[in-house]
């Protein structure tokens, strides 16, 4: 097993100069924005003469380069920089931001996993009839339902009318968390679940007519242990690799997601930090997501050769 | 809209109000504050907003969520009354002028403390206002620019020497950024002070989860008559106007600040909710750069400033809640006068206007306005439609608010909206601002330099007399009008949505609001 784990390493070696050029992109592009931190917090008192003084005091006025290789410097010392609009360090923002996006997208997953696999396997059990037509029905209609839109309906169906949920918010404590959470994760579960189910469908459809599944049949096995012994192994194996990707994009989606609910993670501190031009923020979190993006990659692969022990990465990669 | 379709869509509105109201019951009324009954201790608010606090640092922080926490904690010497129109004490208990007006000594309270348990004296007054002065042009240091010394008599006496007569200095001293702390910081350097602020006020710092709440608890030995009731009140963050709506409908918040005005009539007639629309000091004007042709023809600015349409603006941007402007200053601001004439919608005199200038065929300019600003967005749909009927082309520029600012202070804009609000409860502020070139701002980017009002504007900061002033303010609104170097548009209240349960909280035109005397019915 171990040995099969050998690409891990490598794959960590070739995402440094991925994280590297998302560094150089995302500090250029951010000083390409017309506007400065100086005109924001002065607010309607801002005059020429005292922005020049205030970005003065920030240091904006250095050379672009200058200013990138500091970054850097700082960077390699783990020290992501000041906040401009906080005055704090980046890191400590970036701290408490991380955990609370990280458990809404596992949150979601897990969610999106526990309608994804019911559902998939009740239409594969009877491809073309009503219950499946049903399914698909489903997934046409997640797929059509813009995210934020989702939200909204939640809310007033779950908080508003029902009072069964909070609208928005984070709570203070684990237990409000789980609690306060729940429907933005079910929104982006909503979100995510239609391709999951698609490609679990299909595989299990696949997976359902092959011999092996004949033989298991004909020893007896059916129904749900079939289904968990038999063929959710094997028909999971194409749908990892879909999720992995999906993760990516929904910590784009979650930036949505967490304006809608007033969750204050990273979508809403890259957002607040866009606004007033709070260049270390914005370039820590577009780390941060980089970063997260690779690790998902990564672990995408792992649990990909868990499942399926046939695959070898690691002697693809030294092919 | 024409006025017999307005008066027709008010007449249909007025019967939906009825209906609605026949049907709905419990339709709230909307004031807030007004209920006789007995203050009731204990409770906590919470008020959910668009963004978060940044820093509690009184001096050099700009930003209103800011700024409206540490007022609950720090307290300045005088404050302004409930309707904007004069300045009161609070920790002084009264000032005298001196002949030749260079001298003000002030009196202070003998029976305020801090929370730390320390007494409030003269020194610690001296500290915070040389704390502010000192910040200069980086902070709100230039509020106090008149001022060349504090010192302080005795425990209860200071003096502050002025460099020149200087009539706003009372108002100057009711400001958030003078507000009085204790000497050298209670010890700590500054930025250890400011992590945990401590004041005179009502409330004390408890904790800041940044992005998320930051929760201030009662003092329980504040000096005042009333208050505080409440034990807590938390600030939470909710950047989405919905969400800010769907939490107070659902009861999770107490207060909602700065709903939609397109929720506003929704929001007051849930029952269990109040809306309410305080008055403010804020104008929201049309601004025009003399520097680009052909704005520096006055009877262009004129043409224009009487095509708008403001009644159909205050219909379709504010839903009616709020005023046509009249003149420079808000109705809000001290020596706002109601009679003075600004330009009002008229459009043959806006063809007459066009037939003397210098492009009597109409011409193309365009209007910066900030992008996802769906008000800017209406008032420009307006006013492009009611331009074209003089010939004038205009096109919509947008950009993002942050953009938007960085041209309008690079003076890279025709014509732009803007809207300015009062810090200080004292016209200077904005006038000198507006008016004078030398204000730093070009005339609120509009390079305006007209003698005859910067003369007025300097005679007004140094005149005492109170209707002294009022004469020469009301000159300064009659010619700033007549020149049109800006183009009023409307007076826009501030909006506030709250539970049933809430009594007391008012809002001043300046958009503080003192939470000592706001407390919850069960």
């Amino acid at each position: 097993m171990f040995d099969r784990l050998r690409f891990v390493p490598i794959r960590l070696l070739q995402s440094i100069p991925v994280v590297f050029g998302v560094t150089v992109v995302v500090f250029f592009m951010v000083h390409l924005l017309p506007g400065n931190p100086a005109l924001v917090l002065l607010g309607q008192s801002a005059t020429p003469e005292r922005v020049a003084a205030l970005n003065d005091q920030l240091g904006l006025n250095e050379p672009l380069w200058d200013q990138y290789l500091t970054f850097l410097g700082n960077l390699f010392q783990l020290d992501l920089g000041q906040s401009i609009t906080y005055q704090r360090p980046v890191t400590e923002l970036v701290a408490s931001a991380v955990p609370i996006t990280l458990s809404l997208l596992a949150y979601a997953l897990v969610l999106s996993l526990a309608i994804s696999i019911p559902l998939a396997a009740l239409a594969a059990s009877a491809p073309g009839r009503v219950r499946d037509a049903a399914v698909r029905a489903f997934t046409l209609l997640g797929q059509g339902m813009p995210q934020f839109w989702v939200g909204i309906m939640l809310i007033l169906l779950l908080g508003v009318k029902a009072r069964a949920f909070p609208v928005g918010g984070y709570g203070q404590t684990p237990a409000e968390h789980l609690y306060y959470l729940f429907l933005p994760a079910l929104t982006l579960a909503i979100a995510m679940s239609p391709t999951t189910i698609r490609s679990l469908r299909a595989s299990t459809i696949n997976v359902l007519g092959s011999d092996y599944v004949g033989t298991a049949r004909s020893k007896g096995a059916a129904g749900i242990p079939l289904f968990r012994q038999h063929v959710l192994r094997n028909a999971a194996i194409p749908t990892v690799s879909i999720i992995g990707v999906n993760l990516g994009y929904l910590v784009g989606g979650s930036l949505v997601i967490e304006k809608v609910f007033a969750v204050p993670g990273l979508g809403s501190l890259m957002v607040n930090a866009i606004f007033a031009r709070d260049f270390p923020t914005i370039q820590a979190v577009a780390l941060v997501v980089a970063l997260f993006v690779v690790v998902v990659g990564i672990l995408t692969d792992v649990v990909y050769t868990a499942v399926d022990p046939r695959v070898d990465l690691a002697s693809q990669e030294r092919a | 809209m024409t006025r017999t379709t307005r008066t027709r869509y008010a007449a249909v509105v007025a019967v939906a109000a009825v209906a609605l109201s026949a049907c709905g019951g419990g339709s709230s009324s909307s004031s807030a504050g007004g209920d006789s009954s007995e203050p009731v201790q204990g409770g906590d608010l919470t008020i959910a907003r668009a963004a978060d606090a940044i820093s509690m640092d009184k001096t050099t922080t700009f930003d209103n969520n800011s700024i409206y926490v540490m007022q609950q904690m720090m307290q300045p010497l005088f404050t302004v009354s409930d309707d904007g129109s004069e300045v009161q004490p609070l920790l002084a208990t009264g000032y005298e002028v001196s002949d030749d007006q260079l001298t003000y000594t002030i009196t202070l309270r003998d029976d305020v403390s801090f929370t730390n348990g320390d007494p409030m004296t003269a020194e610690d007054v001296k500290f915070s206002l040389d704390e502010n002065t000192a910040t200069g042009s980086d902070g709100w240091g230039f509020v106090n620019a008149a001022i060349d010394t504090v010192s302080v008599v005795d425990d209860q006496t200071v003096t502050v020497a002025l460099k020149y007569p200087w009539a706003p200095l009372i108002a100057d001293l009711s400001i958030f950024a003078n507000g009085i702390i204790p000497a050298d910081y209670d010890g700590q350097t500054a930025e250890q002070f400011y992590e945990a602020p401590v004041g005179t006020g009502p409330f004390v710092w408890d904790e800041w989860q940044r992005g998320q709440y930051l929760k201030l608890t009662a003092n329980p030995d504040y000096w005042g008559d009333a208050g505080p009731y409440l034990d807590s009140v938390t600030w939470t963050v909710v950047p989405d106007a919905n969400t800010r709506k769907l939490q107070l409908q659902g009861g999770q918040i107490d207060i909602d600040d700065t709903p939609d005005w397109s929720s506003f009539e929704s929001l007051s007639s849930t029952p269990g909710v109040t809306a309410t629309a305080f008055p403010s000091t804020r104008m929201d004007y049309i601004a025009f750069n003399q520097q680009v042709e052909p704005f520096s023809d006055v009877h262009v600015r004129r043409a224009i400033a009487f095509a708008i349409d403001r009644e159909s603006m205050v219909d379709a941007v504010l839903y009616g809640n709020g005023e046509a402007a009249n003149s420079l200053l808000s109705p809000g601001t001290p020596y706002y006068d109601e009679s003075v004439e600004g330009p009002t919608f008229d459009l043959d005199e806006a063809r007459a206007e066009m037939a003397q200038s210098s492009v009597p065929d109409g011409f193309s300019t365009s209007l910066l306005i900030a992008s996802g600003d769906p008000n800017q967005a209406s008032v420009a749909q307006i006013m492009q439609s009611q331009l074209a009927e003089l010939g004038i082309d205009m096109e919509i520029r947008q950009l993002e608010p942050t953009a938007n600012k960085q041209a309008r202070l690079a003076s890279d804009f025709d014509m732009t909206i803007s809207a300015w609000t009062m810090d200080i409860p004292d016209p200077d502020q904005w006038t000198s601002f507006a008016v004078d070139p030398e204000g730093g701002s070009h005339s609120a980017f509009t390079y305006w330099d007209d003698q005859a009002v910067i003369d007025l504007n300097q005679q007004a900061q140094r005149e005492i007399d109170s209707d002294a002033r009022q004469d020469l303010y009301t000159q300064i609104q009659e010619q700033a009008g007549e020149s049109a170097f800006l183009a009023y548009l409307y007076y826009s209240p501030y909006a506030y949505a709250m539970t049933e349960s809430v009594q007391g909280f008012q809002v001043t035109p300046l958009g503080n609001y003192p939470l000592a005397e706001v407390y919850k019915t069960p």
